[in-house]
């Protein structure tokens, strides 16, 4: 079932690269794949046993057997719930290409389908090369999405982002091979974690840069805005995340010790960017800036919740992360949407739109209050376990990430009266149209899943890290657990 | 009982969704009618659920009931829970019983608007949002519903969304309430890791010794109390807030969500009693709101925003009564404010709705004689204001009052301050008031309804109207205008609000009747228990203020008709708190954002990255005469290193 998540959309890939399929198969074919993925997503979690923390439906194959490297995938909850997150957003984003309609739908959906196979990869893994490989592969489509089908300054922004990455990378393949030839195998479920600050670094870099955490996010304004609406959603929702799970899984997880000896740093990081990023997402020009810096700011949040260390950070930050996956599939496509009406992402020329457009204005209303965490979202269940569990490292931390509150519905609402209300702006036409049904299908479902954990959030933070004693084992280690977490 | 109370809770969300989701394919008509009988259903439950809850002992009145597990981490449950006490039950009748009255009039006064749907939607909303606030049986379920009225709130004054004015004040009617959000959130997660609970008895569990943590707690409840309730010092989103449809304004803006700060506070008294410097200061900054509401309303030019003033003013009241102990009397207060000021906003929703949308008092005059019904009805509402004898307003003013001079020194001051605000009241009261109705009739008024006798002309003066900058898209939308008072969907509510403003406060008369007091004797008993003596004075001197404002006021106003009072610019500029919160909390925060957009992001996070790819280029060009291609320079290198290398190990060695 774990590898069947990786090789749907691999093999669905490798297909419509191979076979001279014309446009309508393609499209069918790529829709259909999506679809089939997030099915057999749902099919998984009906079988999977969620009050364990361990490892389930683990399958492994060896690979280097010398090396102790294998293939070995496998699914802990809350990796279960960013697949998930993953298979859903990138479907809504592949939809998005099918209506928008992009060139050379070829190469164009087989890259949209290895990128899914390789986020999906990088989730599962639990052997360091192939977790490796897996984030290596994220970048090879990329690459060519946001370099090939990208706005008008695209080389500049492919080229930075590559470079940004592959300088953060390298440093974790060093940490990798030293960290596996140290342990003698390279199989995540059986590292017994280290105190090495260097290694932990190396792992850090990478992340750091990939979610990323202030000050490494020079690359990110120019990706998301040169990106397509769609490569961008998925950009900022789902690929930054595997940074996050990075942070998790091998950052908290494994280097238990050097994690608690930085954690003021990575906090302080964090903090800073979720104050940062609010303020210069308040002074940004136009939509994608917005919602790339606000982006910077919601990854601060989710690293904060992970380096609190704490069973409600940890929480918090998967549920967080599951939800800013879903919101920036919402924002950023329905960003492209307007884009593509007015012909422009310039706030100071939009307006207005709200007038004769119910369905739009009822989306992007649900949408930016749903980014902005008002209380009763699944956002603001989010931020309320990470601001909690954050109180255990300092008072302060919880009174900045309050501030942020504050800062994030200036934004949002700037945002939302930009594209909406006030009077029409000049590029805004008569014949810009209302959402139609195919847009619908796309925004209407990842709007519909934060709804619905809006009602119930506790499905995913009851969820994550088992129940009961079976939470404490992988996490006894690096959180100080009461008696009362583990009966 | 409990079934009763999950269906109070559960019809308006009902209504929302079913308005929202049926879109355009509900009659605008229908939508009307929809919102109204779900909030009417709702309060029909709410009356269910207290017959049924007369039935129990008083000691056997609170009740939880748990749907779900909302959110968990660790030890850490909170329920999707209600709570039903006689505390909750008091706000569910006013909030659905003044609700369904607000709902039916808004028929008659949207009819016409292009997007009824959508305001019958966000009403809905609204009134679930209040019932959650309201019923939510912990905390975290009370911050919910405390987020989702400021959303709503948010949505309604920025219901005509083409105004930029009403955009602008609905964001900062949001980003205001935010700023309370945040400290009610810390609070809560405060005493999260105090005691690990939510609920309104987690209080008690904390550890005494720990002075700080309560007053933390305290601050943080009340700073959520005063910015949805609008007191000093963030009080300066609600006169903004008007810019929403009227009937909002009377439903959320006077009778529910912006008392909902003293709800608050009685709600989670027990905290404040552990803190007491954080209940005086509550009933500090409600006593000094009187006074700076009273005075800023005195000079006020629009009538809404009048009465907005007012109701800062009256808020302050409670404040005062729930800050000072006097809990059930603070209660009292809101539910009599909930009438008669829902009654004033809906009278002046018909002024305004007969001209045309004009606001400006100084615009109108004289219109005693041309609308008679509404004129008895705001004369009622304005004697409850005043708290003239017997209306509601009085025993319930007086009762804080008398609460007040028995909290000691403390409340003697209090007490002084509240009778200035009580002189305040009578003059601006009487300033709104014979303004608008006495004298004589205006050019506005005489072109909107003396003349009016035929329809054509009406609609032409109306039309003409709605080119005035003060003319709102919805009045361009009425074409056929009402002539007069409007149809009946708007006087009924208006008439039994104006009933319940008259008689409403024979709920608790003196210490003869206490029906309020010992309703609510369970949940919050009151801290002092004034004497006979102190009630006799409130009683007297209370009334006598007002007279003494009435008096003043008729003098000054009534014989020259001057309604431009002297330029007081500190007034009219509304004491300055707009310019000075630009000054210090907007400006700081939109420079730094410009300054780290311009100094910090461009030039040293992108900079510095492309510093170093260009550094490498460099280095790149650089070390490219290296790579010449010929045979004995490269053999020079090798050599050369090879030297280097043997010194080093040979070094080292």
């Amino acid at each position: 079932m774990t590898s069947a998540l990786i090789l749907l959309p691999l093999g669905a890939a490798l297909a419509i690269w191979l076979a001279p399929l014309d446009r309508l198969a393609v499209v069918g074919l790529a829709l259909a794949a999506a679809v089939a993925e997030i099915a057999l997503w749902i099919a998984t979690v009906i079988r999977f046993d969620l009050d364990k923390s361990s490892i389930q439906f683990s399958q492994q194959a060896s690979w280097f057997k010398d090396l102790h490297v294998s293939f070995h995938v496998g699914l802990y909850s809350y990796s279960l719930w960013l697949v998930g997150m993953t298979v859903i957003v990138m479907a809504a984003a592949i939809a998005y290409a099918v209506w928008a309609g992009r060139e050379r739908p070829r190469a164009y959906f087989g890259l949209m389908l290895f990128l899914m196979a390789a986020v999906v990869a990088v989730f599962e893994a639990q052997d360091l090369l192939l977790f490796y490989v897996a984030w290596e592969a994220m970048l090879i489509p990329l690459y060519f999405l946001v370099g090939v089908w990208g706005g008008p300054g695209r080389a500049a922004a492919t080229y930075k982002f590559v470079v940004y990455t592959i300088a953060g990378s390298l440093l974790m393949l060093a940490a990798i091979v030293v960290y596996g030839v140290q342990q003698g195998t390279f199989d995540m479920t059986l590292t017994k974690g280290s105190g090495s600050m260097w290694l932990f670094l190396g792992f850090a870099a990478a992340f750091a840069i990939k979610a990323p955490l202030f000050p490494f996010h020079g690359w990110l304004p120019q990706a998301y805005r040169e990106s397509p609406p769609e490569v961008a959603a998925v950009l900022s929702g789902v690929v930054s995340k595997t940074a996050a799970y990075g942070f998790l899984r091998l950052g908290v997880i494994e280097f238990g010790g050097p994690s608690q000896d930085v954690r003021n740093v990575v906090l302080a990081l964090a903090a800073a960017g979720l104050v940062y990023g609010s303020l210069v997402a308040f002074r940004q020009p136009d939509l994608r800036g917005i919602l790339a810096y606000s982006s910077l700011a919601q990854m601060g949040l989710i690293v904060m919740g992970i380096y609190a260390i704490d069973l409600g950070g940890l929480n918090g930050a998967v549920l967080q992360m599951v939800n800013h996956g879903l919101i920036s599939g919402v924002m950023f496509l329905l960003a492209g949407i307007v884009e593509r009406r007015a012909g422009t992402g310039d706030v100071a020329r939009l307006g207005g739109m709200a007038r004769g457009r119910p369905i739009l204005a009822t989306t992007l209303l649900v949408g930016g209050m749903i980014a902005l965490a008002v209380p009763g979202s699944t956002t603001f269940a989010g931020e309320f376990l990470i601001l909690a569990g954050v109180f255990s490292s300092g008072w302060g931390w919880t009174a900045v990430g309050a501030v942020a509150i504050v800062l994030a519905a200036m934004y949002a609402l700037r945002l939302i009266s930009a594209v909406l209300h006030d009077r029409k702006g000049e590029a805004v036409t008569d014949s810009a149209r209302d959402l139609r049904l195919p847009e619908l299908a796309f925004v209407l479902p990842l709007l519909a899943c934060l709804i619905a954990l809006s009602v119930w959030p506790a499905a995913i933070t009851s969820h994550s890290f088992g129940k009961g004693s079976e939470r404490c084992r992988p996490l006894a280690n690096v959180l100080k657990l009461t008696p009362g977490d583990c009966p | 009982m409990i079934a009763a109370a999950w269906i109070c809770l559960l019809l308006p969300l009902a209504g929302a969704l079913a308005i929202t989701l049926a879109g355009n394919l509900l009659p605008k008509r229908i939508a009307g009618i929809l919102a109204t009988s779900s909030v009417a259903g709702a309060f029909a439950a709410a009356v269910v659920a207290f017959v049924l809850m007369l039935g129990d002992s008083p000691g056997q009145r609170s009740h939880v009931s748990t749907a779900f597990t909302w959110l968990s981490a660790g030890s850490f449950h909170a329920g999707f829970s209600i709570l039903l006490d006689p505390l909750s039950m008091v706000m569910m009748m006013v909030v659905t019983g003044v609700g369904s009255l607000i709902v039916l009039y808004s028929i008659g006064y949207m009819h016409g608007d292009n997007e009824e749907r959508r305001y019958f939607g966000y009403m809905a909303l609204f009134v679930f949002s209040m019932l959650l606030l309201v019923q939510g049986g912990n905390l975290l379920l009370m911050l919910v519903g405390w987020g989702l009225v400021g959303l709503s709130s948010y949505l309604l004054i920025g219901f005509w969304h083409e105004k930029p004015s009403a955009v602008a004040a609905a964001k900062k009617a949001f980003v205001v309430n935010a700023i309370g959000d945040a400290t009610f959130a810390v609070a809560v997660i405060l005493l999260i890791q105090q005691t690990g609970r939510i609920d309104f008895g987690a209080f008690s569990a904390i550890s005494l010794g720990n002075g700080g943590v309560v007053n933390i707690v305290a601050l943080g409840l009340l700073g959520g109390a005063i910015a949805k309730s609008a007191q000093l010092p963030l009080h300066t989103w609600l006169p903004d807030a008007m810019e929403g449809p009227t009937p909002v304004s009377a439903l959320i803006h006077a009778a529910t969500m912006v008392t909902a700060g003293v709800y608050l506070i009685a709600r989670t008294h027990s905290v404040f009693e552990l803190a007491p410097h954080v209940q005086d200061l509550a009933a500090g900054i409600g006593a000094v709101t009187i006074i700076v509401a009273g005075l800023v309303a005195l000079v006020q030019t629009d009538i809404k925003r009048v009465i907005a003033y007012s109701t800062m003013s009256q808020i302050g009241y409670m404040f005062v009564g729930v800050g000072v102990g006097a809990y059930a009397s603070g209660m009292f207060h809101l539910m009599t404010h909930a009438f008669f000021k829902a009654l004033l906003f809906m009278g002046a929703g018909i002024v305004i709705h007969a001209l045309g949308g004009e606001q400006d008092i100084r615009k109108m005059g004289g219109l005693r004689r041309l609308m008679p019904k509404t004129y008895a009805m705001m004369l009622i509402a304005s004697l409850a204001l005043i708290g003239f004898p017997l209306t509601s307003g009085f025993f319930s003013k007086d009762a804080i009052l008398a609460g007040a001079l028995a909290r000691g020194n403390y409340g003697a001051a209090l007490w002084i301050l509240g009778m200035i605000g009580a002189l305040l009241t009578g003059i601006y009261t009487t300033r709104m008031f014979i303004t608008v109705f006495h004298g004589d009739a205006t050019e506005t008024v005489t072109r909107h309804l003396a003349g009016g006798g035929s329809g054509a002309a009406h609609s032409a003066a109306t039309a003409a109207h709605a080119t005035d900058a003060n003319a709102t898209d919805d009045h361009a939308g009425h074409a056929r205008a009402h002539h007069g008072e409007g149809p009946r969907t708007m006087l009924v509510p208006v008439a039994i609000l104006a009933v319940l403003a008259l008689i409403g406060g024979f709920i608790q008369v003196f210490d003869w009747w206490t029906g309020m007091e010992t309703w609510l004797e369970s949940v919050t008993p009151a801290l002092h228990q004034p004497s006979g003596l102190q009630e006799a004075v409130s009683s007297i001197a209370g009334p006598l203020m007002g007279l003494l404002g009435v008096y003043l006021a008729w003098s000054t106003y009534g014989a020259k008709k001057d309604t431009a009072p002297r330029p007081w610019a500190l007034l009219e500029r509304k004491f300055y708190f707009d310019e000075l919160y630009d000054r210090i909390a907007y400006g700081p925060a939109a420079t730094l954002a410009r300054l780290f957009t311009r100094v910090v992001e461009g030039p040293l996070v992108i900079g510095s990255g492309d510093a170093l790819g260009q550094g490498t280029r460099a280095l790149g060009e650089r070390l490219r005469p290296l790579q010449n291609g010929l045979v004995r320079s490269y053999a020079l290198l090798i050599a050369g290193s090879f030297a280097v290398m043997a010194i080093v190990f040979l070094a080292v060695r």
